[in-house]
């Protein structure tokens, strides 16, 4: 199981002092919550991409590409990728620049934004956000599967003997989550392919969530990729902690009351009882973090948001630590318990080039299995 | 069968709720239907945040199930500035857009003066209609005066006939969703296009 660090990327002053960091000073915190990551033996880093105020990370595989270069063994992901206005070109060739970069260490998350301006901004048409999900993805897996691409699609110019470069490393293309808060049709692509499916679930109560993964699970069987216990699922979570748990809240209330995410509405107490907020010590933490898995069944990903509400960066540093110290190891050792041996691990560039290789050698032993999804890209390439 | 009323009295008791009552056991007498009632007063709070924070809260979430499963609907407002009340309206913004598509619902409302009585009319109709459900006929105003007056009780009685005829009829079963372009499929509570279709459909097919 993978443990780590989502960022929002958002510009949001601190209530405490009434200042607010300036763009550069956030897209520097941002990296250096990264390099905390690794450096307390966290697995992964997400970063979300947004192109308007007060959100910061416009281009993420500047930043991925940065902290790359200042780490070992992180794996560097999004949260998310927007699957809608992004060309599919140009993440094809962004990500794939970047795997080669950082050596395997990349994956990503699709979604749709949580802002509807952003399609003109693009030249694109929200009443189209699902088919641009649907239209785009199909061609960005095509475009790192196949070395020359002929397409035609409804959102955009046709290709004809396309070749986006870099190819991605080893032959084998980033793995890919895609992420969603309520559109069954999101579960659906992912169950589909057979890709893995993020529920971020932190402003949501677990009956919710339980009934979105049990749909993705109950899909990713039904088109055979396995049981359902194997599909491949990711969780978020965001919490504040301190020794004592009277001194967690008293130092995050005012910082919850007026957030722009939080504040005006439900109370601390409230909120922590409805959703994964958990406001506490590393040992409440732990025991929230483990309840995930009554609802979600074992899954491969969990990633914190810590950098929220506008906290300090010496806070939020102060946060990763206990994360790295106190509580991951402790859910390692946790959610390892009872664990089916059926249920995969969380994927790494490492094991998918194994597979395919693995799947290589079957093919060539005559033994050829054809997937669903296969068979539907197929239709989409004679569109 | 399970009939819900949904009352948007504030005061208690109140007459907005009394008359929700005269009409859920007038149309329960006709068709032997389980009646719950929604009270909103009691879900304000829960209203408002789901506002803010996009989801309902425990008791509001139990709320609007019950009004999603019910098989008819008794909708009961005070007159507030010439309309539905605020909290009633929050209540049905913070509803599933589908929640009520087909549903029969019967429309009610109590004012301080019959002044108000096309409310309904030119309020509450078009918002039912906007949800898809299918309202009764007859909707029923109570101004204060008309509680000690003759013809409250007849058109109570009318009302709730139409609603009992319209739970009982063949129009239920049958669903407008069936007719939908796309179709749809159910895997737990969601209902959806399977992938294939989507791909299709983008096809032009």
């Amino acid at each position: 199981m993978q443990f780590g660090i989502f960022s929002v990327g958002d510009v949001t002053p601190d209530p405490t002092t009434g200042r607010t960091p300036t763009e550069r000073e956030r897209i520097k915190a941002m990296v250096a919550i990264a390099q905390k990551a690794e450096e307390v033996g966290l697995d992964v880093f997400a970063t979300g991409e947004h192109h308007n105020p007060p959100f910061v990370p416009s281009s993420p595989t500047t930043m991925l590409g940065w902290i790359a270069a200042r780490t070992e063994r992180l794996i560097l992901s999004t949260a998310t990728t927007l699957i809608t206005t992004n060309d599919p070109v140009k993440i094809a060739e962004d990500y794939a620049m970047l795997q080669h970069l950082a050596d395997g260490r990349v994956d990503l998350m699709m979604g749709r934004g949580n802002t509807g301006p952003v399609y003109p901004w693009f030249g694109q048409d929200i009443r189209q956000g699902i088919n641009l999900a649907i239209e785009n993805y199909a061609m960005l897996r095509r475009l790192w599967t196949e070395d020359v691409v002929d397409w035609e699609g409804k959102f955009r110019t046709p290709l004809q003997g396309f070749t986006s470069t870099p190819r991605p490393l080893d032959g084998v293309p980033p793995f890919v989550w895609h992420g969603s808060i309520r559109s069954p049709e999101i579960a659906e692509q992912a169950a589909y392919y057979g890709d893995g499916f993020f529920h971020n679930n932190i402003f949501w109560p677990s009956d919710h969530t339980k009934r979105m993964v049990e749909f993705y699970r109950t899909r990713y069987a039904h088109y055979g990729h396995g049981t359902p216990e194997q599909a491949i699922v990711g969780l978020g979570g965001q919490v504040f902690m301190r020794r004592n748990s009277q001194d967690a809240v008293r130092e995050f209330r005012p910082y919850f009351d007026v957030a722009p995410v939080y504040g005006h509405g439900p109370s601390l107490e409230e909120f922590t009882a409805q959703t994964p907020l958990t406001v506490g010590t590393p040992e409440q933490v732990i025991e929230k973090t483990l309840s995930f898995r009554d609802y979600a069944g074992d899954y491969q990903r969990q990633l914190f948001l810590v950098d929220h509400a506008g906290l300090p960066l010496k806070t939020v540093l102060e946060q990763i630590d206990m994360l790295g110290e106190e509580v991951v190891p402790v859910l390692r050792e946790e959610f390892a318990k009872g664990r089916p041996a059926d249920v995969p691990e969380a994927p790494t560039h490492a094991a998918r080039v194994a597979a395919a290789q693995q799947a290589g050698s079957d093919e060539q032993a005559g033994s050829e299995q054809t997937e669903s999804g296969r068979s539907a890209e197929e239709e989409v390439r004679t569109a | 069968m399970k009939l819900v009323v949904v009352s948007a009295g504030l005061s208690v008791p109140s007459s907005t709720r009394l008359l929700g009552d005269r009409l859920a056991a007038a149309a329960a007498e006709r068709t032997g239907a389980e009646v719950q009632v929604v009270e909103l007063r009691e879900l304000a709070v829960e209203i408002a945040h789901n506002l803010t924070n996009g989801f309902p809260g425990p008791q509001l979430g139990g709320a609007l199930d019950a009004v999603k499963a019910a098989d008819g609907l008794i909708v009961v407002t005070p007159v507030f500035s010439a309309s539905y009340s605020g909290l009633f309206k929050s209540f049905f913004d913070v509803m599933d857009e589908d929640a009520l598509a087909g549903k029969p619902v019967l429309i009610a409302a109590t004012a301080g003066t019959a002044r108000h009585s096309l409310v309904l009319e030119h309020a509450l109709r078009p918002l039912f209609a906007y949800l898809k459900a299918v309202v009764v006929p007859t909707a029923v105003f109570a101004a204060s005066e008309d509680w000690g007056a003759d013809g409250l009780a007849d058109r109570i009685e009318r009302a709730a006939g139409e609603l009992a005829m319209l739970m009982a009829g063949p129009g239920r079963s049958a669903g407008p969703r069936e007719s939908a372009p796309e179709a749809k499929v159910t895997s737990g509570d969601f209902e959806f296009v399977p992938f294939e279709q989507q791909l299709s459909a983008l096809r032009g097919e």
